[in-house]
């Protein structure tokens, strides 16, 4: 059941908040799209505005002027009720119900479809039980949602969003309390999603390195200008780098990974092969040596199957693990 | 199936056919417990008059204790919603329109009413226009004060602000219901006064026409909203995105929660604690959070525990009686603490 996908655009847009009959304008002239089967991750540094632009994408608040076009269609023009048709959406707000199932919560997702007083149909059931199964809470339908982990409680979570049968899914930080292996997972099932139901998924996150290697589009808010594109033009046209006012963090273009500039120690040349020499690396590198190839070095490491020795001159030494390794360089 | 089986252990229509059986189990002792104990078959010759019906209990059932009975159970009804329409739709366990101050709204506007303009409290106690102005003012006072905590809770996310803004309010309405009193004539003070420790006994057949209408017209409204309570429990943003139309769906909600609550107030006086208990044994009773089924879990529950209330208040066998709201703050304020201290439920709704 391939459903015909919607994509969004938004053009020179500007969101913000109205207080006592000021607008405070938090974010203008965006211009960001995505298109169905999209799984988008929209970044930026904490405050500069993704849950406003979140929860005016949502239909949440107004905007103050530009346009968002869900499907051409103008989103200040549809009705509340027919935006929960278009678009579900997914917080990292904490729902805590007691004497809730999984399966109560996630049928909240049939909401805009039943009668008045929610009934549920043997259809809304069936796709219930179908959105439960497509995050892999098969067994915990008839749980409570108090007694799930923050990992089993988000993705019941987006299994509410699967069961509101919307073409687009948008997502607040949905990972923000979760540990990294729960983490993959929900980016996985999110890119799995948008590929096999030809969703547009947007979804705001810190987790850059998981963003690079899962998503298909980037949309990139920073002080000096916005950004659209692929993970891979924003690493080589430098857009990451933007996101950070603090000159200690750098982008490794190479490891597709951000790394604090640190002081170096002293310069380190490292023999090895193999993933016992890539280990030795990073340790190394995390603990402040500059590693260097064939310039000055102040000392040897030769980083062997199991055991790593320490050369300066005539002076050798051999341990039996990093740690001992680095607790030696640590008290020279 | 086997989701009924390992955390429900008894089916919704097992449970709703135990407290229907109590309910007509505890209306009947009601009948017939109080100052005179009338004996059972009393109420068949009562309703089917013949040679045996006793015409002083007929009169005794009849007059006074099924008018007082139906009030307990419109009191119950009617408060028990409003509580789970507050807790619900503040996400807070300790909301209730006495927490919320909104049976203090009724009861300054009940103030004004009978202390302000003395003459009307023998007019308001007989006939129905009296009633109705009586209810009105009640509903007013409510209202205001939901539109009070409307506006702050728009603009204050935090729900123990709110609560703490009802708690001062209840107590600015005593203070100027004292000031009220110290201005006012023996009379009025005496009736007042009455009528503030809360009686199910002293409401006319007048006043019960308008509290059944209002109860009734109260919990139809909240009927209406079960779905939009439903969604509520997630919290504002989930509901909206479910196309929920946050205000309008408050309001009414509110309407209806000032309705009811007003109309109990202006009757019999300020009632607490039945709008926060009855929820919560209700809850603890079915484990459920859906509103298709608490709905009418606290009607019938909320009728049960004032039908309760009643019959202790009427201490039977004895000459006097005691104020009802005694009763259920006797009664609701264990069950709160038992649930606290044993449930620790007490933290979400």
């Amino acid at each position: 059941m391939n459903e015909t996908g919607f994509d969004i655009e938004l053009k020179n847009l500007s969101v913000g908040y109205e207080r006592n009959r000021i607008q405070l304008e938090i974010l203008k002239g965006i211009g960001f799209s995505a298109s169905p089967g999209e799984m988008v991750a929209l970044i930026g540094s904490n405050g500069i505005g993704k849950s406003t632009l979140l929860r005016t994408l949502a239909g949440f608040q107004e905007y103050f002027s530009g346009n968002i076009k869900i499907n051409g269609q103008e989103l200040s023009t549809i009705d509340t009720k027919e935006i929960a048709r278009v678009i579900s959406f997914v917080s990292t707000e904490n729902i805590s119900v007691a004497n809730m199932t999984v399966f109560d919560l996630v049928a909240f997702g049939r909401f805009p479809y039943t009668n008045w007083i929610g009934r549920l149909t043997y259809h809304d059931k069936q796709k219930v039980s179908m959105a439960i199964h497509k995050v892999g809470l098969d067994k915990f339908e008839n749980r409570y949602i108090i007694q799930l982990s923050d990992g089993e409680r988000q993705r019941a979570m987006i299994a509410r969003a699967l069961a509101q049968d919307t073409p687009v899914i948008i997502l607040d930080e949905p990972t923000a309390f979760l540990d990294v292996s729960n983490k993959y997972e929900i980016f996985h099932l999110l890119q799995l999603l948008a590929k096999e139901k030809n969703k547009t998924i947007i979804v705001s996150t810190h987790d850059l390195n998981i963003a690079l290697r899962e998503v298909d589009k980037l949309w990139i808010i920073t002080e000096t200008g916005n950004y659209q594109g692929a993970p891979e033009d924003a690493v080589l046209n430098s857009w990451l780098e933007k996101l950070f006012k603090n000159e200690n963090i750098g982008f490794d273009i190479q490891e597709g990974e951000y790394f604090f500039k640190k002081k170096f120690k002293a310069n380190v040349k490292v023999e090895g092969e193999g993933l016992s020499l890539i280990w030795t690396l990073r340790a190394l590198n995390r603990t402040g040596y500059k590693l260097v190839m064939k310039a000055e070095h102040d000392f040897t490491v030769i980083a062997g199957d199991k055991t790593w020795t320490f050369q300066k001159g005539n002076n050798h030494e051999e341990f039996n693990s990093i740690y001992e390794l680095l607790l030696f360089l640590e008290r020279k | 199936m086997n989701k009924s089986h390992k955390y429900k252990p008894l089916s919704f229509r097992t449970l709703f056919l135990i407290l229907g059986l109590l309910f007509i189990f505890l209306l009947i002792a009601d009948l017939l417990l109080g100052s005179v104990i009338v004996p059972l078959k009393q109420i068949y010759f009562s309703i089917f008059p013949s040679a045996e019906t006793n015409e002083t209990f007929r009169t005794i059932i009849v007059d006074f204790r099924f008018p007082k009975a139906f009030t307990a159970i419109l009191t119950g009804m009617a408060l028990s919603v409003s509580g789970l329409q507050m807790q619900t739709v503040f996400r807070n366990p300790l909301a209730g329109p006495y927490v919320l101050g909104i049976s203090a709204g009724a009861s300054l506007g009940v103030a004004l009413f009978v202390l302000g303009f003395s003459s009307v409290i023998s007019f308001g106690v007989v006939s129905i226009t009296g009633a109705w102005s009586l209810a009105t003012v009640a509903w007013i006072g409510s209202f205001l004060v939901m539109i009070l905590v409307l506006y702050v809770s728009t603009h204050v996310n935090d729900v123990t602000t709110i609560l703490i803004l009802g708690m001062l309010f209840t107590s600015a309405v005593s203070a100027i219901v004292s000031i009220l009193q110290y201005f006012s004539s023996e009379s009025m003070l005496k009736a007042f006064v009455i009528w503030t420790m809360g009686s199910l006994g002293s409401v006319t057949n007048a006043q019960l026409t308008v509290m059944a209408t209002a109860v009734f017209l109260g919990i139809l409204l909240a009927f209406f909203k079960i779905k939009d309570l439903n969604a509520f429990l997630l919290g504002e943003n989930y509901a909206r995105s479910l196309g929920v139309k946050i205000v309008s769906s408050r309001v009414l909600i509110f309407a209806s929660t000032s309705l009811l609550a007003g109309t109990v107030t202006a009757f019999c006086g300020p009632i607490g604690f039945i709008g926060i208990a009855v929820p919560h044994i209700c809850r603890v009773i079915f484990r459920t959070s859906d509103h298709i089924i608490l709905m009418p879990a606290v009607i019938i529950t909320g009728s049960i525990v004032m039908l309760f209330s009643d019959i202790i208040s009427q201490l039977p066998g004895m000459q006097t009686t005691l104020p009802i709201n005694s009763v259920t703050a006797i009664i609701g304020i264990p069950v709160i603490v038992w649930m606290i201290v044993k449930n620790k439920k007490f933290d979400s709704v």
